[in-house]
């Protein structure tokens, strides 16, 4: 449910001040109990501009061209193209969120330790990074790792033929390579915090106690922050899940990713009368996101359990 | 006491920067390219400049994202304020309410407005503004919420109603100054959010920045790529601008307090 949370409060002190300020707290402020009032504008905005869509997609999700009940939307949406759309989605969605996990906490672990100054403007940049996506993102990967791109050129004659291979940017792994362009930067965002929980006076403790590098790293910082890890791991695979401005751009209409097949029912680019299918097809992407979230609340309490 | 960087971390950093380096600077060099290619100089610039949706593009997503701005403030502001005050009950369901756009795709929620919203709001485009706003609930509830919780706000508000201020003026001159910082923070996102949107913008048939360089791209690729680095490095420049502005307001308290 909430990975940020789990983002900032991976380290159990992170929570102390915020226990001290309820703590001290000498009593509420009003005797009556608490009305919703204040609250009417909050949810009416969110129920309709949220709840209310929503809602209308998984109706219509159900729905055959004449207004019948149907479950024929969701029998087509697990089956041909949509379903190679799905798998090819989650494939990606993983491969990118794995591997900018691992590179994006190494890079969090250096940039935590680098002058608060440096520090924030690096965490500004990495904000940008984070949110830079289609056409704009597509022409930096072209400008550099396309056929004609200065780091295909570069490596090329430092004897490194990167299209000797099956390699090209509109590949597999090509998207792989610019989607970690903007997951990396995002993982950096939220790991961060979790990070600088992490005090070296534990790791004091752990030295003066005996325990060795292997000790701190077993017993103190994976258990300390597997939890913020995971959380984010499978935000960043939501977050690629359900990226298409970058999918658009990069694929042409080669890969089908799941985005773009929606985007391309919406704009009814494809057969008229199948709206209903786009509605099916966003139902099941709800799905697999609400899917990866409740594996990460599982995993947060099995490690909450085990400790 | 501080962490110590070691040759291990340079190394991370030095490949970070490089990954991300090269692709912004490969994008520079085809930006500035003319004459096929054979020299170089701003033409494209020029060019883009000159493009007759350049300006009017520009100026609309400026207009959502200044609405979008607008509107998370009048909604999330009282909101987060109010849990934590006498609404701390309804704080777990509105905590999650505002993670549920996280886990909704963008394309799912796009489709959703299409089918649900009336043709009334269908009909301007300041509808994006009001998606917006749901779209950037996780950044800016968590942003608020932290916020709050650093301040003493119980004590505050006493403070401010027993010597007689209304809730208004309670809201407008204690708690607002008070959690500042997370207030631009929470502007800042949503407008950072606005300017960039590309999904909702095309997918509901609106023109924007984002979806109007989507357009040009079409016609001149090097005219495209410059734009897209103006585009970015813009983006930068606000950022870093806003990142390092408030610690230019601190010094200056400290000078008048001293």
């Amino acid at each position: 449910m909430s990975t940020f949370e789990a983002a900032t409060a991976a380290g159990t002190s992170g929570g102390g001040s915020l226990t001290l300020t309820k703590a001290t707290r000498p009593h509420k402020i009003k005797g009556k109990r608490s009305s919703l009032l204040p609250l009417v504008p909050f949810f009416a905005f969110v129920g309709y501009f949220l709840i209310y869509p929503l809602f209308t997609v998984s109706k219509d999700a159900f729905l055959d061209n004449s207004g019948h009940f149907t479950l024929a939307n969701f029998s087509q949406a697990f089956h041909g193209v949509y379903a190679q759309g799905f798998l090819l989605s989650m494939r990606l969605s993983l491969a990118s969120a794995l591997v900018s996990a691992v590179i994006g906490a190494a890079l969090a672990s250096a940039i935590v330790r680098i002058g608060q100054q440096s520090r924030k403007v690096l965490v500004a940049i990495a904000s940008v990074l984070a949110n830079t996506g289609g056409v704009p993102l597509a022409f930096m990967f072209i400008a550099s790792f396309g056929a004609q791109g200065l780091v295909t050129k570069a490596l090329k004659f430092a004897g490194i033929d990167l299209y000797a291979g099956r390699f090209t940017l509109f590949s597999f792994m090509g998207l792989l390579l610019v989607y970690c362009f903007f997951q990396i930067p995002l993982m950096v965002l939220i790991f961060s915090p979790a990070l600088e929980n992490v005090r070296p006076e534990w790791r004091e403790a752990n030295d003066s106690l005996g325990g060795s590098k292997v000790d701190y790293f077993k017993n103190v910082s994976v258990p300390l922050l597997f939890p913020a890890f995971l959380s984010t791991t499978l935000l960043l695979f939501a977050n690629a899940f359900s990226a298409y401005a970058t999918a658009r751009a990069m694929t042409a209409g080669q890969m089908p990713l799941v985005p773009l097949l929606i985007g391309n029912l919406v704009d009814g680019n494809v057969i008229a009368n199948q709206e209903h299918l786009g509605h099916a097809l966003a139902v099941v992407m709800i799905g697999v996101s609400l899917v990866v979230m409740s594996m990460y609340l599982v995993v947060l309490r099995l490690t909450k359990s085990r400790s | 006491m501080k962490l110590k960087l070691r040759p291990a971390h340079y190394l991370i950093l030095l490949g970070g920067a490089l990954f991300f380096v090269f692709p912004l600077m490969a994008a520079v060099e085809f930006s500035l390219r003319t004459n096929q290619g054979k020299s170089y100089g701003l033409a494209n610039y020029r060019w883009f400049l000159h493009q007759d949706g350049f300006r009017p593009n520009l100026f609309m997503s400026f207009k959502l994202a200044a609405l979008t701005a607008v509107l998370v403030l009048a909604l999330m502001v009282p909101t987060v304020v109010y849990t934590h005050l006498g609404g701390a009950k309804w704080r777990r369901l509105i905590e999650f309410i505002c993670l549920v756009p996280l886990v909704v795709p963008v394309v799912s929620f796009a489709i959703g407005a299409i089918t649900a919203m009336p043709t009334l709001l269908q009909s301007t485009p300041y509808e994006l503004s009001f998606l917006y706003v749901i779209i950037s609930l996780p950044y800016t509830y968590r942003a608020l919420d932290v916020g709050l919780s650093s301040v003493p706000l119980t004590t505050l508000v006493e403070a401010s109603r027993s010597i007689g201020a209304s809730s208004r003026h309670t809201l407008q001159f204690v708690v607002i100054p008070s959690i500042r910082s997370a207030v631009n923070g929470a502007i800042f996102l949503a407008i950072a959010l606005s300017l960039g949107e590309f999904t909702l913008a095309v997918l509901l048939h609106w023109d924007t920045f984002p979806t109007w360089i989507n357009n040009v791209s079409q016609d001149n690729v090097l005219g495209a790529i410059s734009l897209s680095v103006f585009a970015l490095f813009g983006a930068i420049f606000i950022v870093l601008i806003v990142a390092l502005a408030p610690n230019i307001r601190k010094s200056e308290k400290i000078e008048e307090s001293a």
